[in-house]
């Protein structure tokens, strides 16, 4: 018996998959981009909404606190350890340069705004899937009440002003976690003193403005990815669960892109 | 009981060939309906037929491909683009989940179009929610959580919450699924009470053929995309529609 051939899916085709993927890749951009626009007009309306403000700035900080500074704090014991032992040879007076500028101007940022993505974000990007799911979204949409100044603004500002300032609290806690190893380790010569004189040396004012404005930039992505996830989550529980995954590889990659993009720019510009 | 409130006309709704398609295939196909102010309609047909479609395509949510839906007697893009305050009725509509707001309470979800619209003060915006909630028979949930809450309360509640705002028009999307046939019958005699006491226009959709026949003034029965017929519940016995006889016997059935 003859046996028909199936129509290929479009999908089968190697080519058609790449360029799919590429739509859908320019379609989040395009929605993440357009929602951005359309919550820094909303903005106007914040006086009156904060209430909300704060209750997502206080949940913003009770995700991310006492986890940043466990983070944080081994983050800068172990930048130490590994320094210590690279710089062995030459000078352990620069232990202190090391932690300050990696934790001000690096690892602080990145760290903070991956753990703001992955904890709040996450749970940003579940909640407002939820809620379009469920109908709550249309449901203000019938009541002439705009998600986008509802929802998102809030946790968009809340996360823009707190990233910085738990980024100021990471730079802290990770020095501090440097300083105790310097200490306590005896494989480390110089003292505490010298340790924290020499970061002093280099490590300027310009360092924190650098690291908190990536901040500012780093909570914008990791409120309004996740938010333009949850406002397109389509198809029930699974879609939340998918939608709130994609909400957090988004904004990790968008961190890491707007990271190097704004260290280069930085850097041409002197 | 549902307060005896001035008595006003809702307003009418008109749909005139509307069509909607999603991936290639014809969901509405021309829906022709005229509900006359004050109407309770019930709009019946099978599940997946475009009954919720053609709910929210009238409170504005989705667009039609092509067809015109007059509200009112204006026509839905220019009633959506008035400002709110300026709006000389309004709409409301009840989800099939109820689509109350988790983090909210009851009396946040009801009072929240008027907190966030209204002019009224505190004291009259938390008068109102007292009595929409005395009138779904819920006073003293006003504190309590929608996770605290059964499904038929929670579906008073969304009612609770379109009565809140006076509307002229109500839309409800299956607001008796997965209720228990008590619970059905007392979400349809609430909304009896709300178009005997207030006049508004009321657009049910379900598939409960016996809760529209007890309730509803005028059946339309929606089949292939289209309105197949549209009967009083006196006339329901003598449907001709294949699909009306069809969910007649079902219904037959299950009694």
């Amino acid at each position: 018996m003859a046996v028909e051939a199936l129509p290929r899916s479009p999908r089968a085709n190697p080519f058609a998959r790449i360029g799919a993927t590429l739509l859908d890749v320019l379609q989040v951009l395009g929605e993440a981009a357009s929602l951005f626009m359309a919550s820094v007009r909303s903005i106007s309306a914040a006086p009156a909404d904060r209430h909300r403000f704060v209750v997502q700035m206080v949940r913003v900080g009770t995700d991310t606190l006492w986890i940043g500074a466990l983070l944080s704090l081994f983050v800068g014991m172990v930048l130490v350890v590994q320094a210590a032992e690279q710089v062995r040879d030459v000078t352990q007076e620069i232990l202190g340069p090391i932690v300050g500028l990696a934790m001000t101007k690096e690892l602080g940022p990145v760290l903070m705004a991956f753990l703001l993505a992955g904890r709040a974000g996450s749970a940003m990007a579940a909640e407002l899937g939820s809620m379009t799911v469920y109908d709550e979204i249309n449901a203000l949409r019938t009541m002439d009440i705009d998600p986008v100044r509802f929802l998102v603004v809030p946790r968009f500002l809340a996360a823009t002003i707190a990233l910085p300032i738990l980024i100021l609290y990471a730079d802290f806690i990770g020095v501090w976690g440097g300083a105790a190893v310097v200490a306590l380790d005896p494989a480390i010569t110089i003292p505490v003193n010298t340790y924290f004189d020499r970061m002093l040396e280099w490590v300027h004012f310009s360092d924190f403005v650098v690291g908190m404005s990536k901040g500012a930039i780093f909570g914008m992505i990791a409120s309004i990815v996740p938010c333009a996830f949850g406002l397109r989550t389509r198809g029930g529980t699974e879609g939340i669960a998918t939608s709130t995954t994609a909400a957090v590889v988004w904004s990790f990659i968008l961190i890491l892109v707007f990271d190097f993009l704004i260290v280069r720019v930085t850097f041409a510009l002197g | 009981m549902v307060e005896s409130a001035e008595r006003r006309r809702g307003v009418g709704v008109e749909l005139r060939g509307l069509r909607k398609t999603y991936n290639g295939q014809g969901v509405l196909r021309g829906v022709d309906l005229v509900v006359e102010p004050g109407e309770l309609l019930a709009i019946v047909g099978q599940s997946g037929t475009g009954k919720s479609v053609l709910l929210r395509q009238i409170i504005g949510l989705e667009q039609a491909d092509a067809g015109q839906i007059t509200v009112g007697g204006i026509a839905l893009d220019r009633y959506r683009a008035t400002p709110h305050d300026e709006k000389s009725f309004r709409v409301a509509m009840v989800f099939q989940n109820a689509a109350l707001l988790g983090s909210l309470t009851v009396d946040e979800n009801i009072g929240l179009r008027l907190r966030e619209h209204g002019r009224q003060s505190t004291a009259e915006i938390t008068a109102i929610i007292h009595r929409v909630l005395e009138q779904v028979e819920l006073a003293g949930t006003e504190a309590k959580l929608p996770s605290e809450l059964s499904g038929g309360m929670r579906k008073r509640v969304a009612i609770a919450r379109a009565l809140a705002i006076d509307p002229e028009l109500i839309l409800y999307d299956e607001p008796t699924a997965d209720l228990d046939p008590l619970l059905t019958e007392q979400i349809g005699h609430l909304i009896q009470r709300i178009r005997d006491a207030r006049g508004t226009t009321q657009i049910v959709v379900t598939h409960n053929l016996p809760l529209a026949g007890a309730i509803a003034d005028r059946i339309a029965v929606l089949a292939e995309g289209r309105i197949a017929e549209c009967l009083t519940p006196a006339e329901l016995p003598h449907a001709r529609h294949p699909l009306t006889r069809a969910f007649l016997r079902a219904s037959a059935l299950q009694a």
